[in-house]
């Protein structure tokens, strides 16, 4: 363990507790010291302390010990009283006020590291003036009645040789009413040592006259306590003392001046000796002596067992009575004072075993007299006495904490000697690195006041970052405690210190309240200070703040544009964080050979794009060859990846800005930073040129990047956006730039300005970790950065289009006649036009003669001779892709315009896609052709729903019976429906009511349902696929049936365009074989003009493939007497039936008719073959059950179950079927036959005829192996449908 | 029920990834700063990241996962709970409750759980679960 002597608090103690000399003088020995620029007690004190002397000092015990350093202090008489609160406070502000000039030079600058600063030493760290301001909080405290190390041991009387009467002014000089209070109120006595000197000036004469004074006061003072001290003796004040031992009293008011100028070497050792006799012949002497006096004095009273017992005794006595705050008033002459004093004295010699001996038997006394800051004041002193023993710790510290916590509860007049304590506390600590410790005392001494408690904080902060292992965080946290309050007391440059070392410690922290809290205040007093650069810096962190509340983030954006104000300056500030840019939103639109009529079009998926255009444009391979070799002239390789646009035309970027903040922030001149370099790559080739050429393109950079748009070098222009972000709202704002020239396009980034006065730049190269570019990728192994560089090359003429009143929102059906549109700006013309459209079914594109028809007039059927001639065109199926006739060009401001059809089919939502191929009229463009892509979004709402039940007519054959059930799905429409057609030849149909009688009120309103019945006849009799070329020649058939009263002209739906529609509509189906048994209809219906703006909209629906077979091909018909009458008497009526059969598939059938009675009660197979003529049965009548397992295919060996459990036991079955129980039938396709059947009936009565089945298998399916066939059933059985016959008994 | 500050998760790295103010903010603490309401929460951060120093210093000395009272600010008291996998669970109280918050603690340890068995939670991101948060307020309701 290090000697405590010389431990920083050690040495603190060393200086401060010693022997004070109280120094008592004539004005004019003052007079004479200033001639050098110092005061008496100045020129005195260097040589008070003694840093190599050796005294023997004898005290209480009989061992001497030598003394080898000792100091004293000299004050004048006046200064020794406590000091003024006031002043004293006034000259501590004053010190952390230089202080704080001084260090402010290089606040300016970066905050250090934090990790540099943990590795400094604590003398680095610690700012020195930090011991300069506890050294004036101590003295504060100074010269305090309970404690007597301030007492004044000695008096110096000082007297010039110049006074008039010296003795008698010595006399005078010991005067009572100048003495300092403690000598007169008792709290010390008066009766000290007294030691006299004459001082002699030599340059006011010879010394003769101040030896005859110092032998007069010789004889009246004693002869051992008068001196003689000449000064002055140099005359001309040019003696340069090297290390001047005044430097430290400088004074900053005149600083050339040369302090101790006319004392010459003689003077110098003079004082020198005055000042070591002093001490050693005289003071220390003093001192033993008391010492010991007073020690014989407290043994006598004190020491041994009986004056412990009768001092306690004593003083319970004393208790009652004494019950001040303050314990009670004790006089210099108490034995409590004398204890007190005997203790000090002992201390301040290191007699420290004496010392605290001493304390400890004080300590008790006062505790017990409730003489609490004595009783502190004692502690102390034993916490410092047992530390400079360097023994227990523990007990020091316990002490030390008594004492402070004794102070603080004593109230405001122990607060500053709590300071006190805890700053010798906090060394004591600090002294056995205890820093964290440390650090909470100087947390316990923050006062009231502001500014000391803004100074220990600080230390305390240090205490952490000195801690082993250093505690950043306490360390911050501290800074920013003592910044606040340094902040409080107009420390500002203080403040911005603590601050600045706390943001290194709270760099890159994500504790957002924190990093927000430190930035904006040092940012604000930067500001205060006039230091806008740093401050705007600092500001800038704290912008992005959306965790806060809204008053917060108005208070820093408002403060922000303030301080920017002021500077007076536009920032462009790269990482400007308001508004947060959406990076991975950016998106860039540039067209090189696809060109996009809206935006719309061009956000779709260019995957949707080139498959739609597969077919259309020329191949990829040559089109990439030919592209190649032209570009192998043109462009370097490096650019061969990049991207090409054209000169004149826009490229757009989108990109998201979004306000994190609650309150709205506009952002004005938003634009993109570009940069357009001029081709370069011929002129490298040519060495000689190059440079010249590069160099003007670095002028030409520079002048882009300055985003200078009126200059006329500019070569290219950008738009400028205004924008207006509310709270929390994300706005996608799209940039453009045109560039006017060929070369090399890059864009750089995007710059704004945020609420008029800070410009914020965003580089996209910097952040191309997740770009997404929409479009133009050139495959993977572009680079991201070759995303936003382009080629541009020479301006061609581009295809601007769009579709006429294209409606956005249809009902399903809606028919629609549009206009296509088609405009070239420039001069050249394109031809070659190629039209396809995504959506065939929604849209088809007319003939170009049908551009001037009124619609839907034109629609409407014409003349036998007319339909005949355009019947030709319904065969053929439409197709997506349109080609223009050869002749059409396009230029100049003539359009083009085209016929469209449109046709709302399904209902959703649409997104329908059109790409018009298009090549350049002149052939030496690096592109050879583009495509315009347009894209139009609608919605289809449900209209009518149009459902179609065929059954066969059970009493026709090939004759049909349609139900069509209408229902109007609309909110608000009401629908006329108009004409119902069959598509087909051979069909024909007709209403099985007038319509009138069904649907009186013509119109559907919402939500109304319909239903109505027709005829559908099969007329193409014999028609097979062989056939089907010269149904053409056929008569034409009434395959239309108008559903109004009125005479309208039909529609004829063979023409287009809804022939065209039709199409689309079975090209959806299922099978696109022309299957004869199916059937398709199209409902034709109006939407009556409701107001006189809108036109009558028409709407068609199709329903394709509705089937007129609900089981097999095989269709039959029981033909028979309904009603017959026979005599049952006589014998069992025998009743002939015919069944007719008719194939209608394309195949030869074999076709079985099973007849059974009800006859597997029994358990045995009901296998068609065997007749149970003999099961009997009930006389009910008329059971049937038939279960639809049509799809199922029954062989007949399986038992029908469902047939055998009606019949109850017993009962006996009215009639059985007689003849051949099987029949097996074969079936030419298409073709009929009919067998007979017949029936016995036993008694009368109404009959069900349907217990019987038809097996039937289409033959040759195997052998032929059609395909179409193949998904068909081969085989089946169906089951008897009801034919009920009523016997009666004939009279 | 006591006026509970401030709760606070903070990762290993000393990131916090969750924050709640539960209870009424103590009003008369924000005097330390400027006396402005909304002072309260970043004196409460600052005060649970200076207690980070302590919390390190402590976690390697105990296997009890609950600390109890570590540090203290004014009268206002943290306490701390580290898992195992040394994430802090921070509170700043003013009262003492050691059972409740003991309690209080563990029991969001649980739900802190549930939350990094989340395959979609990315350990130490921030917790956004809205549901989390309605817990651990209706926690603090009852223990607190």
């Amino acid at each position: 363990m290090v000697d405590p002597a010389t431990t920083p608090l050690g040495k603190m103690l060393l200086d401060e507790i010693t022997p004070v000399v109280m120094v008592l003088r004539t004005p004019l020995v003052e007079e004479s010291c200033l001639k050098n620029g110092l005061s008496l007690v100045q020129t005195l004190s260097p040589f008070c302390n003694f840093t190599n002397i050796d005294v023997p000092v004898r005290t209480a015990s009989d061992q001497p010990y030598r003394l080898h350093k000792f100091k004293l202090r000299l004050f004048y008489e006046s200064d020794i009283r406590q000091p003024n609160l006031e002043v004293s406070k006034e000259r501590l502000k004053q010190v952390i006020g230089q202080a704080g000039e001084k260090d402010f030079s290089e606040l300016g600058s970066d905050p250090p590291q934090i990790n540099n600063v943990v590795g400094r030493s604590e003398s680095e760290i610690l700012p020195s003036w930090f011991q300069i301001f506890n050294k004036e909080l101590i003295h504060s405290v100074s010269f305090s009645d309970h404690e007597a190390f301030d007492h004044p041991v000695a008096c110096l009387l000082v007297v010039s040789s110049k006074d008039e009467q010296p003795i008698s002014k010595f006399v005078d000089l010991f005067n009572t009413n100048k003495l300092p209070s403690l000598l007169n109120d008792g709290a010390m006595d008066p009766k000290i040592m007294k030691h006299y000197l004459l001082v002699h000036d030599s340059q006011d004469g010879s010394s003769e006259k101040a030896t005859k004074v110092l032998s007069e006061m010789r004889s009246t003072f004693g002869p051992n306590d008068c001196h003689l001290l000449c000064i002055n003796s140099s005359h001309d004040g040019e003696i340069e003392h090297q290390d001047n031992p005044w430097d430290s009293y400088k004074s900053d008011a005149s600083p050339s001046q040369r302090l101790g100028c006319f004392l010459n070497i003689d003077d110098f050792n003079e004082i020198k000796d005055l000042m070591q006799e002093l001490s050693s012949k005289h003071i220390i002497p003093y001192m033993e002596q008391k010492i010991r006096l007073l020690n014989q004095q407290v043994s006598a009273t004190r020491k041994g067992f009986r004056n412990q017992i009768k001092n306690l005794w004593w003083r319970k006595g004393k208790e009652d009575t004494l019950d001040s705050s303050n314990g009670p008033m004790y006089t210099f002459s108490s034995i409590e004072s004398q204890i007190r004093m005997l203790g000090d004295y002992a201390f301040m010699l290191r007699d420290y075993e004496l010392a605290l001996s001493n304390y400890r038997l004080i300590s008790t006394d006062y505790k017990l007299d409730k003489a609490w800051k004595r009783y502190a004041g004692v502690q102390e002193m034993m916490g410092l006495t047992y530390f400079m023993l360097d023994q227990s710790r523990k007990e020091a510290e316990y002490c030390m904490e008594n004492a402070f916590s004794t102070y603080l509860k004593i109230g405001s007049s122990g607060q500053q000697n709590a300071t006190r304590c805890g700053l010798w506390w906090v060394e004591m600590l600090r002294t056995r690195d205890q820093n964290k410790e440390a650090a909470t005392v100087y947390f316990r001494i923050c006062s009231e006041e502001p500014l000391h408690s803004a100074v220990m904080l600080e230390q305390a902060s240090y205490c952490y970052l000195l801690s082993k292992p250093p505690m950043l965080h306490k360390y911050g946290f501290h800074l920013v405690l003592s910044g606040d309050r340094y902040k409080k007391c107009d420390q500002i440059k203080h403040a911005i210190r603590t601050y600045r070392s706390a943001v290194s410690v709270y760099k890159g922290t994500t504790w957002s309240h924190i990093k927000d809290h430190v930035h904006f205040h040092i940012g604000q007093w930067y500001a205060f200070l006039g230091m806008y650069d740093v401050a705007v810096a600092h500001m800038l962190e704290v912008l992005a703040c959306s965790h806060q509340s809204k008053t917060t983030q108005e208070l820093y954006l408002r403060d922000f544009l303030q301080i920017v104000q002021k500077t007076a300056k536009t920032f462009e500030v790269l990482k400007l964080q308001l508004p947060v840019i959406n990076i991975s939103s950016l998106k860039v639109f540039f067209e090189d050979h696809r060109t996009y009529a809206s935006a719309a079009a061009a956000s779709v998926r260019e995957s949707l794009w080139s498959s739609l255009e597969e077919d259309i444009i020329p191949s990829l391979s040559t089109g990439r060859s030919n592209w190649l070799e032209l570009q192998s002239k043109l462009i370097s390789k490096q650019y061969k990846e990049s991207n090409i646009c054209v000169a004149g035309e826009p490229v757009k970027v989108n990109i998201e800005f979004k306000n994190p903040l609650q309150i709205p922030i506009s952002l004005s001149s938003v634009t993109l930073i570009c940069e357009l370099s001029p081709r370069s790559d011929e002129t490298n080739m040519d060495a000689g040129n190059s440079t010249i050429e590069l160099q003007k393109e670095e002028e030409l950079k520079s002048s882009t990047t300055m985003g200078d748009m009126s200059s006329e070098v500019s070569s290219f222009t950008l738009s400028e956006a205004d924008v207006l972000l509310e709270s929390g709202e994300a706005i996608l704002v799209q940039l453009t730039v045109t560039p006017k020239v060929e070369g090399i396009l890059k864009i750089v980034g995007v710059r704004w300005k945020l609420s008029g006065s800070v410009v914020g730049l965003y580089n996209f190269e910097t952040n191309v970790v997740k770009k997404r570019i929409a479009k133009g990728r050139r495959g993977a192994k572009s680079s991201p950065s070759n995303d936003l560089k382009f080629l541009v090359i020479e301006s061609l003429p581009k295809l601007e289009g769009f579709i006429r009143h294209i409606p956005e929102r249809a009902y399903a059906g809606d028919l629609q006649h549009l206009i296509l549109e088609l405009r070239n700006p420039s001069e050249f013309s394109v031809k070659n036009l190629k039209i396809k459209v995504s959506h065939p079914r929604f849209l088809c594109v007319g003939k170009q003669d049908e551009l001037m028809k009124e619609f839907p007039a034109c629609l409407e059927k014409k003349t036998v001779a007319e339909q005949s001639g355009a019947l030709g065109n319904s065969s053929k199926r439409p197709h997506a892709l349109f080609l223009f006739p050869e002749d059409i060009t396009v230029q100049g401001n003539a359009p083009l315009l085209w016929p469209l059809w449109f046709r709302a089919a399904v209902p959703g939502n649409i997104s329908l896609l059109i790409t018009i191929y298009y090549e350049m009229g002149n052939m030496s463009s690096v592109i050879k052709y583009r495509t315009l892509r347009m894209r139009y979004n609608m919605q289809v709402l449900p209209s009518l729903n149009v459902a179609y039940q065929i059954s066969p007519c059970p009493s026709r054959l090939r004759q049909f019976l349609v139900r069509m059930d209408i229902l109007n799905q609309t909110s608000s429409e009401s629908f006329q429906v108009h004409q119902l057609s069959a598509v087909g030849h051979q069909w024909e149909i007709s209403l099985l009511q007038p319509f009138d009688v069904i649907f009186p009120s013509k119109s559907l309103f919402t939500g109304q349902a319909l239903s109505c019945f027709f005829i559908l006849k099969n007329q193409g009799k014999s028609l097979t696929s062989k056939d089907k070329s010269s149904s053409l020649s056929l008569p034409l058939l009434e395959s239309d049936v108008n559903l109004q009263a009125s005479n309208d002209r039909l529609f004829d739906i063979s023409s287009s365009p809804l022939a065209d529609f039709h199409c689309c509509e079975r090209s959806q189906g299922v099978s696109s074989q022309d299957d004869p048994n199916t059937v398709d209809f199209i409902l034709i219906s109006w939407l009556p003009k409701t107001d006189g703006v809108s036109d009558s909209r028409l709407f068609s629906h199709h329903a394709c493939y509705c089937s007129i077979l609900s089981t097999s091909p095989i269709t039959w018909l029981i033909d028979g007497p309904r009603t017959t009458h026979h005599n049952f008497n006589a014998s069992f009526c025998q009743i002939n039936l015919r069944m007719t059969l008719h194939n209608s598939s394309d195949t030869v059938a074999s076709v079985r008719v099973n007849t059974f009675d009800s006859s597997s009660s029994s358990g045995q197979s009901s296998g068609a073959t065997t007749t149970q003529a003999s099961v009997p049965s009930g006389n009910q009548s008329g059971w049937h059950e038939v279960r639809a397992l049509t799809e199922i295919k029954v062989t007949s060996s399986i038992p029908r179950n469902e047939v055998g459990k009606s019949p109850s036991l017993g009962s006996v079955f009215p009639y059985i079927w007689s003849g051949s129980s099987a029949t097996s039938v074969r079936l030419e396709p298409k073709s009929t036959a009919e067998i007979l059947l017949e029936i016995c009936v036993f008694s009368p009565g109404t009959y069900d005829l349907s217990n019987y089945s038809l097996n039937w298998n289409l033959l040759g399916v195997n052998d032929q192996g059609n395909e179409e066939e193949g998904t068909k059933q081969s085989s089946g059985t169906c089951y008897g449908y009801p034919y009920f016959l009523t016997v009666l008994e004939s009279a | 029920m006591a006026t509970t500050a401030c709760f606070i998760i903070v990762s290993r790295n000393e990131i916090p990834i969750y924050e709640a103010e539960v209870g009424s903010a103590v009003k008369r603490q924000a005097s330390v700063f400027e006396d402005k309401r909304e002072d309260a929460a970043q004196l409460h951060q600052f005060i649970l990241h200076a207690a980070l120093d302590i919390v390190q210093d402590l976690a390697w000395t105990t296997s009890a996962m609950f600390l109890k009272a570590i540090d203290r600010f004014n009268d206002l008291v943290v306490s701390v709970y580290v898992t195992a996998g040394h994430t802090r669970l921070m509170l700043l109280h003013d009262s003492r409750n050691d059972d409740g918050i003991k309690s209080f603690f563990q029991e969001v340890h649980e739900l802190y759980i549930k939350i990094l068995l989340n395959p979609l939670y990315l350990p130490g991101s921030r917790i956004t679960s809205s549901h989390f948060d309605t817990k651990v307020r209706a926690l603090a309701r009852k223990y607190l």
